[in-house]
């Protein structure tokens, strides 16, 4: 049901501003719908006022509920909530529906975030983000947010790791999913170096992973960044690749990213002519809509020249 | 996003049908889009007319029909959205903001303004550069979007882009910058919003354009990010903006542009993603859609439009891919 303000009483000192649209200017001539309107009007009265009171609150909560996208509603709720003593729990309370009707929004995990990090405790708040990713796996939004919270409250427990590993256990595909677990296994923690049983432990869940699904990039992504980041030669997995692809076999390729592992594998090796051959598989048969790549690499490593 | 010649070619009649660009009907849709105003939709969108406008702008400008929209209207419009203190809004009597004040300044630079701007507003090019300097962190070198504080890559390439177009980059610690943007680069070789936020294409796109503009791509691991961009490439030609995730006609743009940075374009099927473009058009009402069958919008239309400029699709004005 639309609600109007011209005629409630908690209202009636207030006259609200029409739109200033700079002049008389067609680009911005105005026509809006009346509930919209109106509520607007008032919020640039009591913005004129500078007043902060509990229905400035209500007031910007009827119009968010219109229309989230307006970032000058949440600046000036913000605001409003830091000059009322308002309870920072009810506020939660209010924008987990909000944030379930509007999943692409932004600003509502900006003013979540300043929220929580008043309230100092993340109490919560990881029953909310297994809602919202229950409506979106791969929400942007709400995968920083997580970040944020593992970083403000230093959770880089083996509860979040296993809840992500949850996460990639619903979907392997879920890339957001695997960008935490390397947030939390090596890149959130600030440089600090990952022991070599860490190393071993993530080289296996990556390798389990792609069993599953051998032409899925994330887990290789995955695998490449944690041999390179360990300083490990490729040639650490090359058992583990020459499954998915061997040059002995190759009509019977399984995976296009592992070829590239192996091409990978054949240079280290100083193999030019095998790893000639591996890339040619990628630009002729197995990836050919990147085929001017691939021939990026064969070019590379003809200038190089390594015997073969 | 800028303009570096005028009009294209024209001339298409070497076209086959399926592979033409209805350029007629992309214009009339883009100067449509403002008389719709007894629509809720648009003033719910109010929060992105000036992105709004830059968008229909670029497009008429590939389009090859800059003076589509009346360009006297639109600088009075732009500068109704400046405040005081040298930031747009998104619209009269919205807050300031940096990525409205980024479009403020490319619409500007778009109509050759800044003269104008200079008579209207004393020292309004020093009052813009000055705003978006204010917002930058001097401890870790990245932008705020506003004083509400977030932060993101987009702003910081925003920033950047602005001070860039008005010769102002002077005004900001560039070096610190680009700290920065190095620090949110991944192990998979592309870039997030922040610090280790997962690797994005829209964000590629907005760290790879401020090393550009800093002249520091001497930094980026080029050809594993390079291969990251190509990776998003579908079978249908589309590109997606992250791994496992859908095509999508915008990331055209920001996979291309990034690649083009990197002198790498070629590294992905032109011909395909061509087709897959064209596919995205209203053929009768005009406009592009984000995948075929989908409503248009005039994001997704600059987007598909500077997407096949970068794939040289004949009579497009070209576009600098920065
Ligand atoms: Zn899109």
């Amino acid at each position: 049901m639309p609600r109007f303000y011209h005629d409630d009483p908690a209202w009636s000192d207030v006259e609200p501003i029409a739109q200033d649209d700079g002049g008389p200017n067609p680009l911005a001539a105005i026509a809006y719908t009346d509930e919209y309107s109106e509520a607007m009007g008032y919020l640039r009265a009591v913005m004129a006022n500078n007043e902060y009171s509990e229905r400035v609150l209500s007031l910007t909560e009827h119009i968010i509920t219109m229309n989230p996208a307006h970032y000058t509603v949440w600046l000036y709720r913000a605001r409003a909530l830091e000059q009322t003593d308002t309870s920072l729990a009810d506020e939660i309370a209010w924008l987990n529906p909000t944030a379930l009707m509007h999943l692409k929004n932004y600003q509502i995990w900006h003013h979540r975030q300043t929220i929580i990090d008043r309230l100092g405790s993340p109490d919560g708040e990881a029953d909310f983000i297994a809602t919202m990713l229950g409506q979106d796996s791969k929400n942007y939004h709400v995968w920083s947010y997580r970040q944020w919270l593992v970083k403000r409250f230093g959770i880089f427990d083996d509860k979040e790791l296993a809840w992500t590993e949850s996460m990639i256990e619903e979907d392997v595909r879920n890339n957001s999913a695997w960008n935490h677990r390397w947030f939390l296994v090596v890149g959130g923690r600030g440089g600090q170096g990952v022991s070599e049983d860490i190393v071993k432990r993530e080289i296996e869940y990556a390798q389990t992973a792609i069993r599953k699904a051998p032409q899925n990039e994330s887990p290789w992504n995955y695998l490449r960044g944690i041999i390179r980041h360990a300083k490990l030669p490729t040639s650490t997995v090359k058992s583990f690749i020459l499954a998915f692809a061997d040059l002995e076999k190759p009509d019977e390729v399984y995976s296009s990213h592992a070829l590239d592992l192996l091409a990978d594998i054949y240079i280290e090796e100083n193999k030019k002519d095998k790893a000639m051959k591996v890339l040619d598989l990628l630009a002729n048969k197995y990836d050919p809509i990147r085929a001017h790549y691939w021939n990026y690499r064969k070019g590379l490593l003809e200038e190089t020249g390594a015997v073969g | 996003m800028s303009l570096v010649s005028g009009p294209g070619r024209g001339g298409m009649t070497a076209i086959p049908a399926e592979l033409q660009l209805f350029v007629d009907k992309h214009v009339r849709y883009i100067q449509s889009l403002d008389t719709r105003k007894d629509e809720l939709e648009y003033w719910l969108t109010e929060h992105l007319r000036l992105n709004g406008l830059y968008w229909g702008l670029t497009a008429l400008h590939l389009l090859g029909h800059p003076d589509a929209l009346p360009r006297q209207e639109i600088i009075g419009f732009v500068l109704s959205c400046l405040h005081g203190n040298g930031g747009f809004g998104a619209a009269p009597g919205h807050d300031a903001h940096i990525l409205y004040t980024v479009s403020g300044v490319q619409i500007l630079a778009t109509l050759n303004a800044f003269d104008e701007l200079e008579e209207r507003v004393k020292d309004g090019r020093k009052k813009i550069g000055q705003y978006i300097a204010d917002l930058q962190d001097p401890e870790t070198g990245t932008f705020a979007g506003d004083e509400w504080g977030e932060r993101d890559t987009r702003f910081l390439y925003g920033a950047l882009n602005a001070l860039s177009l008005m010769n102002l980059l002077h005004l900001v610690n560039v070096d610190k910058a680009v700290e920065y943007v190095q620090s949110c680069a991944n192990f998979d070789g592309a870039y997030g919003t922040r610090p280790g936020a997962e690797s994005h294409a829209g964000q590629v796109f907005t760290c790879v354009g401020a090393l550009t503009i800093a002249g520091r791509l001497d930094l980026v691991d080029q050809d594993k990010l390079g291969a990251w961009l190509s990776e998003r490439q579908l079978k249908n030609g589309g590109l997606n903006g992250r791994p496992e995730k859908k095509e999508d006609v915008c990331y055209s743009w920001w996979v291309m542009s990034s690649l083009a940075m990197l002198n790498k374009l070629h590294w992905i099927d032109g011909k395909k993603l061509t087709s897959f473009i064209l596919q995205c058009q209203d053929p009768e009402g005009g406009g592009l859609a984000d995948r075929p069958g989908d409503m248009v919008d005039v994001f997704h239309t600059v987007f598909g439009l500077a997407g096949l400029s970068l794939l040289k699709y004949p009579g497009l004005a070209e576009v600098d891919p920065v």
